[in-house]
């Protein structure tokens, strides 16, 4: 925007309450910019603030061409009628702007929300044949706008697009239709050409969805298939939904000083994670924590660990988002682990070459078990579900 | 033979012109040389630096004493009243000189204070007594009372051995800027020319033809140089001799005839390449080794550092072209900008430096503007930092409001992490503030720009070249996040000192501080004062060791002495007289406005005095009890010569102090490579000493120590190894030294796997017993387990949780308990900020440079930029000082306020070229902690991974007993 004909270009802007503006120029066509009004005012914060408004312009831009398609974004003869088409994929920008389901990570992490069913390899058994029966070899089971299982396909797709695709397809369920069929370009697989995505509701909080080409017809593969493959896997998925929001099975046994965690499988760019109810009025409420969770989370990848390569950053947009990762290469050891004392919980992250574990314990936990605590949940968690 | 005179003196020639020809050129030229000394300023009783006093009453005087030796030299010289190492702080040198001459015939006339008169009368009859000598009193200070030492006499009697000469070429490049001749009214063609007023080179026609040489009547028209120029970028670059022949500028022949055209036709600054004919020794004839050493001498040490230099005012040019290419700009921007009468840049009301990569940035500075005041309207909140792509460099432009105009300063992401930036914006601005009374006065006033631009060419390059100003080559490779973070906490670096010393030096800052002046008080003649001392600190080395200032003003204070580098020049060099004189607005007297209290409304002065190690700053009030000030009084003598003999009978003390910096450090540090599991170093070493008589002594020597102290035989197999100490510094860490360069590249040196470097100190003081389960990071018990007295028992040792032992008796018990448990000392590095006092304490420089090894610069690098990154995360939690707006929502919103942080880090030896095995690793916490209650301190600590956590909790518990 500004300075561009004289070879500057500005990214990012602070403001002393927290107030974070940030701007980014996609296809050289579409100009988002994002502004953070800092209602917070933790003045600190405002540096996540910044990764977490770039996430906001990556997912917006690739939600745009998720719902029209690259060509008419890059190239607007119309500029009316772009307007106008825009209109569609609101919903889905709304979603990741509001942000109304707790517990989803995926829009700033990058990684696919996940949860960990009882019994997945029924699941996952279900979800293949499904697919195959639709001619596809991309189909999911979402449980709680998580994925439970997806085919192997699935989760070759880029990790954004995953993320999207959750996402849309919770937008599409909070539409409340039983099915449906919706035309999606994926950003990076496909950006020009388009595939259905055919959602089946099977249960209400659990989807299963395929990624198509022209057959089958809605009509057929919910009259056909859905009926087939998922009605003897009724009570499965049942046990799938009561595992609700903890995301992990009830095999997985948590120390009890444990309010909140976010696993992340670097490899599979996958994540779980979760929010222990509690009374307790000494700790933060649920909503607190999950917001922590998250403000942790900005913190630590922010400062110590270098986020991953997350696939939609093309080399020469790479130092526009650099703004915020001056940091961390600054170190000359690599940081393994950190911990954080504030005065509502203590928090805790932990990385190994393929897991990151953030945790929130509160503050009777003593300092020093704070390692011993997250070390030991990595490896229940790991050991019961190979996640 | 007579060219080799000339040559044998040449260094001396090349500092004060001692030889007989140079005695001649001096004599002949004293006119002339006047314009670049002060020193032979007739009236040695006037002090010497009195001709430097600015117009404004401001005085930047700075004296160098490099070394022994070169004070020596000095000494020698000195009575040619030629001093080399003074330079005026100011743009336009002769100008300002007389100006300032005439300004204190004036100032004399119009009403100086009566007493200043009567006290000049007075020191002029004390000054035997007092003082010694105002003229070398820098030098004499040195305590070089012996005689001069005459060198001219032992390179003489060097030179008896005949010499083989032989005409050699030798190429030097030089720095000339022409633009620094624009301001000077020497005549050029006075003589010398251009030759002489650029270069620096002294050229005499006719001394050629008066050599008689055989050779003279063939050279006549041949360059040679004769005498150089004080401070000029000939004798600068020290390779050029007298005697050489200068033979071609840049490739072009010059002679006597083509000199000035070929040197006038430089246009700006630049590198010139001087091809030199030069008559050198014959290598393999040692009968002059003297010779040979003193030209090494003259090589290897630069005459001064780039540091003074800058300090000087010289050279600003070519070190500002060095950073040219990295954008970094400070612009002084007005917001109201005045439409009718549209005129180029009028907004701009101050800019430096003018490169190319910051003329990019100056071109964009609409944008600021427009962010600045867009931001405000759609967010509510100040901008105060924006982040923009220049080319590939990532840039970061932090922002300063103040009233209608905007402070812009931009900074290379690379130097500055947009963490630390406010922080380093806010100290900019505050160090003008104390200079200048505000962003306004200072930026909007024509005659500051001068001034500006020395100041922000000295932030520009601590920030972006510090590599370049210390040019020690001995110093650690500069740490430029430990910088950012030292100097960006708003605290001092304290040294504590034994309490006897400590007790002395306070003793004699109070009697200074009384204003007691004996008969030199104004008190005595019964005059109203013309100051009051508000109070003084002193500073030893760039370590504070006394402050009897409010907190707020020692970091006024600091920030300016840091902002000028004043701490590691004293540190590093000895500086033989440093006297700075300046009004100053102190930021919280100028705020402070309690209700039914107010500070006496008066003006501020800062004065300076340095000698050799010691720094002292006193803080002066005009004004209140005091009489007024009128204008802009300039330093009074009687003020200066009274901090002058304060450091004087401190000097006394710096044998103590000295000690106390070369005592093991307390509490004791373990060096990182000592961790790093390796073959065992020991045997090691032993295998390399029954080859190397050298290293089989070293052995002997640290087994002997080992096996010396007490209980450490019962260690003997299990190679263990005593920290460095005094007795044994030396010999012990170049034994580790020497074991490292001799493991060659396939392994740092570590010296005992999983081992235990504990040194044999004495562990005297006291030990707490501690109760377990402190768990919570609150940690509100800080204070109650202050030790006692001034000994500092290592907190990280496990076999300390027992009650209260004579010292005798822990002595005992730690021996036995440390051969039962095992403990390890562990503790790399730490840091500690007393907020209250504003001071904080870390190892001593030496203390690092002790625990040598690869690793540990590493190490400590990375501790300080780890602590940039808590100590923002506390920051975030504190309200906003200083700031506008500082009424924050009281919504807890972010991560809240932070209390304690912690970092793990893996650190992995470099050049791990063994395939086999995979690389051992060493992982070490870096943790900060601040504590609100009883008083507000910030701890910053890196161990070793191994350390069991309660001692962890006992570590800050027991804040390191460093009690003050």
């Amino acid at each position: 925007m500004f300075g561009g004909g004289q070879g500057v270009l500005l990214s990012s802007c602070e403001t002393e309450r927290g107030g974070k503006v940030v701007w980014r120029v996609f296809q050289d066509s579409v100009m988002l910019i994002a502004v953070n009004g800092g209602q917070g005012g933790g003045g600190g914060s405002s540096r996540g603030e910044e990764l977490s408004l770039q996430r906001l312009l990556e997912n917006v831009w690739s939600s745009m061409v998720l719902v029209l398609g690259q060509d008419e974004l890059a190239s607007v003869r119309n500029v009316e009628r772009l307007k106008r088409d825009l209109r569609s994929c609101f919903s889905l920008i709304d979603q990741l702007l509001e942000e109304k389901q707790e517990g989803i990570m995926g829009n700033l992490t990058h990684c696919a929300d996940c949860l960990v069913p009882p019994n997945p390899t029924l699941l996952q058994e279900a979800v293949e044949n499904f697919t195959q029966a639709a001619d596809s070899e991309f189909g999911c089971l979402m449980v709680h706008g998580r994925i439970a299982v997806a085919t192997e396909k699935w989760w070759r797709l880029a990790p954004q697009e995953v993320v999207l695709l959750s996402a849309l397809m919770r937008s599409l369920s909070a539409s409340g239709s039983a099915s449906c069929d919706y035309p999606v370009f994926l950003p990076h697989g496909s950006p020009t050409v388009a595939h259905r995505l055919l959602r089946f509701q099977l249960l209400p909080g659990a989807d299963v969805c395929v990624l198509c080409g022209p057959t089958p017809s809605l009509l057929r593969a919910e009259t056909t298939l859905v009926g087939r493959f998922w009605l003897p896997l009724a009570d499965t998925l049942r046990d799938c939904l009561a595992v609700g929001e903890r995301c992990l099975p009830g095999s997985v046994s948590l120390r009890p000083d444990v309010l909140a965690l976010l696993l992340i499988n670097r490899e599979t760019r996958r994540s779980v994670s979760c929010v222990r109810a509690s009374s307790d009025s000494s700790v933060p409420s649920r909503a607190r924590c999950w917001e922590l969770l998250k403000l942790f989370y900005i913190f630590s990848t922010t400062r110590y660990f270098s986020q991953e390569e997350t696939l939609c950053v093309s080399p020469e947009e790479k130092p526009q988002r650099s703004s915020c990762e001056d940091f961390a290469p600054g170190f000359s050891h690599q940081p393994l682990q950190c911990y954080l004392v504030t005065e509502e919980c203590k928090c805790y992250t932990l990385q190994t070459p393929q897991h990151q574990l953030f945790l929130l314990t509160p503050l009777s936990v003593p300092t020093f078990a704070l390692r011993t605590v997250a070390t030991h949940t990595l490896s229940a968690i790991t050991a019961a579900t190979g996640f | 033979m007579a060219s080799t005179n000339v040559r044998g003196g040449g260094m001396t020639v090349a500092v004060g012109g001692q030889t007989e020809d140079g005695e001649d050129y001096y004599s002949d030229n004293k006119s002339t040389s006047s314009s670049y000394s002060s020193s032979n300023y007739s009236d040695d009783l006037e002090p010497e630096w009195l001709d430097d006093i600015q117009k404004n009453g401001e005085l930047f005087y700075l004296e160098l004493s490099e070394g022994e030796e070169e004070a020596v030299l000095a000494q020698a010289t000195s009575s040619q009243g030629v001093s080399t190492n003074h330079v005026r702080f100011s743009e336009k040198e002769a100008e300002i000189i007389t100006e300032q001459k005439k300004q204190r015939c004036g100032s004399l006339a119009k009403g100086e204070p009566a007493l200043k008169r009567l006290a000049r009368i007075l020191r002029r009859k004390r000054r035997p007594s007092q003082r010694r000598g105002g003229k070398d009193g820098g030098k004499d200070i040195s305590s070089l009372t012996s005689a001069p030492a005459s060198i001219l006499k032992n390179q003489a009697g060097q030179r008896q051995g005949v010499m083989v000469q032989q005409q050699q070429l030798k190429e030097v490049c030089v720095y000339l800027n022409p633009k620094r001749l624009g301001g000077s009214s020497l005549p050029l063609s006075d003589r010398g020319g251009l030759l002489e007023a650029l270069l620096g080179v002294v050229h005499h026609p006719s001394w050629s033809r008066g050599q008689g040489d055989s050779a003279a009547a063939r050279r006549e028209e041949r360059l040679i140089v004769h005498g150089l120029v004080p401070n000029s970028p000939a004798i600068k670059c020290g390779q050029i001799l007298i005697g050489d022949v200068l033979v071609a500028v840049d490739d072009v022949d010059v002679t006597t005839e083509n000199i000035e055209r070929v040197l006038s036709c430089i246009p700006g600054p630049t590198q010139v390449r001087l091809t030199l004919e030069t008559v050198g020794p014959v290598e393999g004839i040692s009968g002059d080794s003297g010779d040979a050493a003193s030209v090494q001498r003259l090589k290897t040490t630069p005459p001064v550092s780039q540091l003074v230099r800058l300090l000087w005012g010289e050279d600003t040019a070519e070190l500002q072209m060095s950073i040219g290419h990295i954008p970094h700009i400070v612009m002084y921007l007005s917001l109201k900008l005045d439409s009718s009468s549209p005129q180029e840049e009028q907004e701009i009301l101050y800019q430096y430096p003018v490169s190319e990569a910051s003329s990019q940035l100056k071109a964009v500075r609409g944008i600021f503007l427009t962010l600045c005041d867009m931001l405000e309207n759609f967010t509510g909140g100040q901008i105060i930092s924006s982040s923009l792509l220049l080319g590939k460099h990532l840039v970061h432009v932090g922002y300063w409001k103040e009233s209608n105009n905007l402070l812009v300063i931009g900074l290379p992401a690379e130097r500055v992490p947009l963490l630390y930036l406010q922080t380093v914006v806010g100290g900019v601005v505050r160090t003008l503030k104390v200079m200048y009374g505000s962003l306004d006065s200072a930026f909007c006033k024509a005659d500051h720009a001068p001034r500006l631009d020395h100041f922000f060419c000295l932030f520009f390059q601590q920030l972006i070249q510090p590599s370049r100003l210390t040019d020690s080559s001995s110093a650690p490779p500069t740490d430029i996040s430990g910088t950012l973070f030292l100097d960006g906490l708003p605290a001092v670096r304290w040294l504590t000192l034994p309490p006897e010393i400590k007790m002395e030096v306070d003793t004699v800052l109070s009697d200074f501080e009384s204003s007691d002046f004996g008969e030199m008080s104004e008190d005595f003649f019964g005059l109203r004062r013309l100051y009051v001392i508000l109070g003084s600190c002193l500073f030893y080395k760039a370590y504070l060791i006394a402050n009897h200032l409010p907190k707020e003003d020692l970091l006024d204070v600091c920030l300016y002495c840091q902002h000028y580098c004043l701490l590691p020049l004293a540190s590093e060099q000895r500086v033989g007289q440093l006297v700075i004189w300046r009004e100053v607005f102190p930021q919280h007297r100028a705020q402070q406005r309690a209700p039914g209290y107010s500070q006496p409304h008066g003006r501020h002065f800062l004065l300076i005095v340095g000698l050799r190690h010691f720094m002292q700053c006193v803080l002066l009030e005009a004004g209140g009890c005091a009489s007024p000030a009128l204008g802009s009084p300039g330093p009074d003598c009687v003020y200066v010569d009274q901090v002058k003999a304060t450091l004087l009978q401190l000097e006394v003390l710096e044998a103590g102090i000295e000690e106390r910096l070369n005592a093991p450090p307390t509490p004791c540090l373990s060096c990182a490579d000592w961790f790093l599991p390796a073959a065992t170093a020991r045997d090691r070493l032993d295998g390399l000493a029954s080859s190397s008589p050298v290293l089989s002594k070293l052995a002997g020597a640290v087994k002997g120590s080992s096996s010396g102290s007490r209980g450490r035989s019962l260690f003997g197999e299990k190679a263990r190894r005593s920290s460095p100490q005094r007795s044994l510094s030396d010999s012990g860490s170049e034994g580790q030294a020497d074991t490292g360069t001799g493991s060659g590249s396939s392994m740092a040196p570590a010296l005992s796997p999983h081992s235990t470097p504990d040194s044999a100190r004495k562990l005297g003081g006291r030990r707490d017993s501690l109760g377990s389960g402190g768990s919570d990071g609150s940690g509100g018990s800080g204070g109650v387990f202050k030790i006692p007295r001034m000994k500092h028992p290592n907190p990280f040792y496990l076999g300390t949780l027992k009650k209260i032992l004579t010292e005798r008796e822990t002595e005992e018990m730690y021996n036995n308990m440390k051969l039962t448990s095992g403990a390890e000392n562990t503790l790399f590095h730490y840091v500690m900020m007393e907020t209250v006092q504003g001071i904080f304490i870390a190892p001593t420089h030496r203390e690092v440079a002790q625990l040598s090894g690869s690793i540990h610069p590493q190490l400590i690098r990375n501790f300080h930029h780890c602590c940039l990154s808590i100590r923002a995360a506390f920051q975030q939690s504190l309200p906003p000082r200083g700031r506008r707006g500082t009424d924050r929502p009281q919504g807890s919103r972010g991560l809240g306020p932070v209390k304690e942080h912690g970092v793990l880090f893996q650190c992995k030896p470099e050049n791990w070229t063994d395939q086999r095995k995979p690389a051992p690793t060493m992982t070490y916490w870096v943790i900060g902690r601040m504590l609100l209650e009883p008083v507000p301190q910030e701890f910053y600590v890196c161990f070793h991974d191994s350390v069991a956590e309660v001692p962890v909790e006992m570590a800050f518990r027991l804040s390191f007993g460093l009690a003050l």
